[in-house]
């Protein structure tokens, strides 16, 4: 990562200080401690040392511009570094009093990758696009305003967005997925702020999280762990849920191992995992987010559970899928197609089929997770689709406890796969509020 | 009526191919009328009637007092009590004599009325610029019907489609404008024999290109079309659509072409404010087609001024071939 340069805080009462000079051009090289560039306050002028030795990138104050203590006011790049796009900043990151620059609007993605010119100025939020040429920015997740407009007074029209696209050179924006060994599979995402460790729903796996993390950002840090007998975790023969937590209790503390804190998120059967963690490994949590949650109430749809622990092909697999969504065609053949391919393993339908036994014996949840949900301090928030037809949302009315509920329209008993966007929205909400920078 | 030439090659003026209409329909059904001033004996202010009153009869092919508020109110009556009347008035620019017959009682009666009667009158409207008939003669007043509910305002540019629209007006319960430009009177074309019926609200793409969308109708389309042909020869790619409903208005067609080629040109020969192309802008502007917008979108009127009667200011106060080309041009340049 290439190293920020701020404008530095050299007045006890300093807010804003003036650019006065750089005395290193874009894209030359500096050294650690040499003078990089000089800024007046009220009381004083004063050289600011380069952070770090590298080539000087993205500047984005202009000698004469006032600046907020704290903003980035250009990257320095090792000497081996690919320079890119400016990286974007955190407002997390950056000290109290808002920063003069312009950040991009919320809605617009970061661009995926180097363009050849200078980052937005601040008049670059006049942008002018056509209508079609801000479509195709918005669909490709760039910002406009990186684009060069070949139109009247600057206008990006559609050609520019597609050469845009075409110019840059594809490299990926977000951190790759490592895999950690431990009892359970672990794979871990590097972002920025705490992570957020994930527990996917019965017959699931780390997989399906796919589109929530989409939703979410490159820049979310990520833990998905892999339930015992799902994904890429060992086929194990699990007694009942308490034999179910241990294994998932210890697989969290290899995975979290680095950490103060964490975000939890569970799905269903994971939903139940990340309550019963919540309950032993409390202070571990900034925030514990649970979507169609069991272990609420006794009501499950076994059926349906059974029906596709059971199939062995796409045609038998699709019916009970259909039940997952608010309506039939949530599910489209393809779909069912696809959730086939990695269930194809007998011995984890097998390892599942024990464990639809231990866990639903007679067709009901035998595991009762309310006193647990009722002792929790973290903030809680609790995500249902009105037509779940798997657990009913009512559990959620129903249970005692300080947490609010978030009842999804049109959703089903897969909300982070029927509707993403909103699944991450009221996630990233509670994140927010519960990241405090320390 | 004289071009009888065999099948496909049966070649029309656009006058001929409605009087061939006219003719067609009150063969087939006594209760067509044609009324109007002078279209008995003289054959109608632009010979469009010619000599129906010889094959006809008098009595239905009436002339009517210089009176256009008493003709049209004569022809909505006879609508209304079982006929079918042709209306034609000498001039567009005369409907305004009759606006009360057509706008306070053919648009709303069957409304009023709960459905229980239909005022099937056709109204023959002679329109445009371009003969030296000065303001009073030479207006393009569609679009002031296009916002009655209640009337189908047609536009036929083609013989083919004049012949099929009064056809189809005909066969239509309700009241029907249609606007004949008068310079396309003597154009030629290809009509095919017999009965058919052009269908009303539907637009025709004339032309296919990729680059913009130019929506005219009437004499319009021939100077879209020919402009088209010379923007081809500079590699810029026009798609023409011939509007031919003003109301209903075809919706479809135009933002299938606007999401095709992101960009759209209105030609119209009426007023250029708050006409016929105010509302195709604003419809497509309401639509998803509005993502696909790549350019403003252009409209070419007729000037902001009444139809002056020097030929060359004439000429200039409505969209020419090169205008059209040279505003295209500027479009798919980016120059707009």
């Amino acid at each position: 990562m290439p190293v920020e340069v701020i404008l530095p805080k050299v007045d006890m009462d300093m807010t804003h200080g003036t650019l006065a000079v750089w005395h290193v051009a874009e894209g030359e090289m500096v050294q650690k401690g040499a003078a990089l560039f000089d800024i007046e306050t009220d009381k004083a002028a004063m050289e600011v040392e380069a952070p770090a030795s590298g080539s000087l990138h993205h500047i984005t104050a202009q000698p004469g511009d006032k600046v907020a203590v704290g903003t980035i006011v250009a990257w320095l790049y090792a000497k081996d570094e690919a320079v890119g796009a400016a990286p974007l900043t955190a407002a997390a990151k950056q000290d109290a009093p808002p920063p003069v620059t312009v950040a991009l609007p919320a809605d617009i993605t970061p661009p995926l990758s180097a363009p050849s010119f200078p980052p937005p100025q601040a008049e670059a939020l006049a942008q002018r696009a056509t209508p079609s040429a801000r479509h195709a920015a918005r669909s490709a997740g760039i910002a406009l305003e990186r684009v060069r407009g070949s139109g009247p007074l600057g206008r990006v029209q559609r050609d520019d967005v597609t050469a845009f696209l075409q110019s840059a050179p594809q490299t990926p924006a977000t951190a790759p997925w490592v895999p950690q060994s431990g009892p359970l599979h672990i794979s871990r995402r590097k972002g920025q702020g705490l992570p957020l460790v994930l527990f996917h729903g019965f017959t699931a796996d780390s997989q399906s999280w796919a589109p929530l993390e989409k939703a979410l950002g490159p820049q979310q840090p990520l833990i998905r762990i892999d339930l015992p007998g799902h994904g890429k975790s060992p086929r194990r023969r699990i007694a009942g849920f308490a034999e179910l937590a241990r294994m998932v209790v210890e697989a969290f503390d290899e995975a979290t191992r680095e950490h103060d804190k964490v975000h939890l998120l569970g799905h269903s059967l994971g939903g139940a995992m990340a309550l019963a963690l919540a309950d032993i490994r409390g202070r571990k949590l900034a925030s514990l987010s649970l979507i169609s949650p069991a272990g609420l109430g006794p009501e499950v749809d076994a059926d349906a559970l059974a029906g596709i622990v059971r199939a062995s092909r796409a045609e038998s697999l699709a019916p009970w899928l259909r039940r997952l969504t608010a309506t039939p065609d949530g599910i489209s053949d393809d779909y069912a197609r696809a959730a086939m391919a990695p269930r194809k393993d007998p011995a984890m339908r097998a390892a599942q089929a024990d464990m639809t036994a231990a866990l639903f014996p007679d067709g009901v949840q035998a595991f009762d997770l309310r006193p647990a949900l009722q002792r929790i301090e973290a903030p809680t928030q609790i995500l249902w689709g009105r037509q779940d037809h798997i657990l009913p949302y009512r559990h959620a009315l129903a249970a005692d406890g300080d947490f609010a509920i978030h009842l999804l329209k049109g959703a089903g008993h897969i909300p982070q796969i029927e509707c993403p966007d909103r699944v991450a929205r009221i996630v990233q909400r509670l994140i927010a509020g519960c990241d405090a920078p320390v | 009526m004289n071009a009888q030439a065999p099948t496909d090659l049966r070649t029309l003026s656009y006058a001929e191919a409605i009087r061939e209409a006219m003719a067609i329909a009150m063969e087939a059904d006594p209760t067509v009328i044609l009324m109007g001033e002078d279209i008995g004996v003289y054959g109608g202010a632009f010979q469009v009637t010619l000599d129906l009153i010889d094959r006809f009869g008098p009595d239905r092919v009436m002339d009517t007092p210089i009176s256009e508020l008493g003709g049209a109110g004569v022809a909505v009556g006879a609508a209304l009590t079982g006929l079918k009347p042709i209306f034609e008035f000498q001039f567009s620019d005369f409907a305004m004599l009759a606006m009360e017959q057509i706008v306070n009682q053919a648009a709303k009666l069957r409304y009023m009325l709960g459905g229980e009667a239909s005022v099937p009158v056709v109204f023959r409207l002679p329109a445009g610029s371009g003969t030296g008939a000065a303001a009073q003669h030479s207006q393009s007043i569609e679009a002031w019907f296009g916002h009655v509910p209640g009337l189908k305002v047609l536009q036929p540019a083609t013989p083919e489609d004049a012949k099929g629209m009064l056809l189809a007006a005909l066969a239509d319960p309700d009241p029907v404008m249609i606007f004949e430009h008068k310079l396309l009177y003597k154009m030629k074309g290809h009509v095919p024999a017999g009965s058919y019926l052009t269908p009303i609200g539907k637009a025709l793409l004339r032309r296919a290109g990729t680059d913009v969308t130019i929506v005219a109708g009437s004499i319009m389309l021939h100077r879209a079309l020919e402009a088209a042909e010379k923007l081809a020869a500079e590699g810029i790619s026009a798609e023409v659509i011939d509007l031919r409903s003003i109301r209903p208005i075809d919706h479809e067609t135009i933002l299938a072409s606007v999401r095709k080629t992101g960009r759209l040109m209105v030609v119209y020969e009426g007023v250029k404010a708050f006409g016929v192309g105010a509302e195709i802008s604003a419809m497509v502007a309401e639509s998803d087609a509005f993502d696909y917008l790549d350019a403003p979108i252009l409209r070419l009127g007729g000037a902001d001024a009444p139809v002056p009667y020097n030929p060359d200011l004439e000429r200039a106060s409505v969209p020419q071939v090169d205008t059209i080309e040279a505003a295209a041009r500027r479009l798919v340049r980016r120059e707009v």
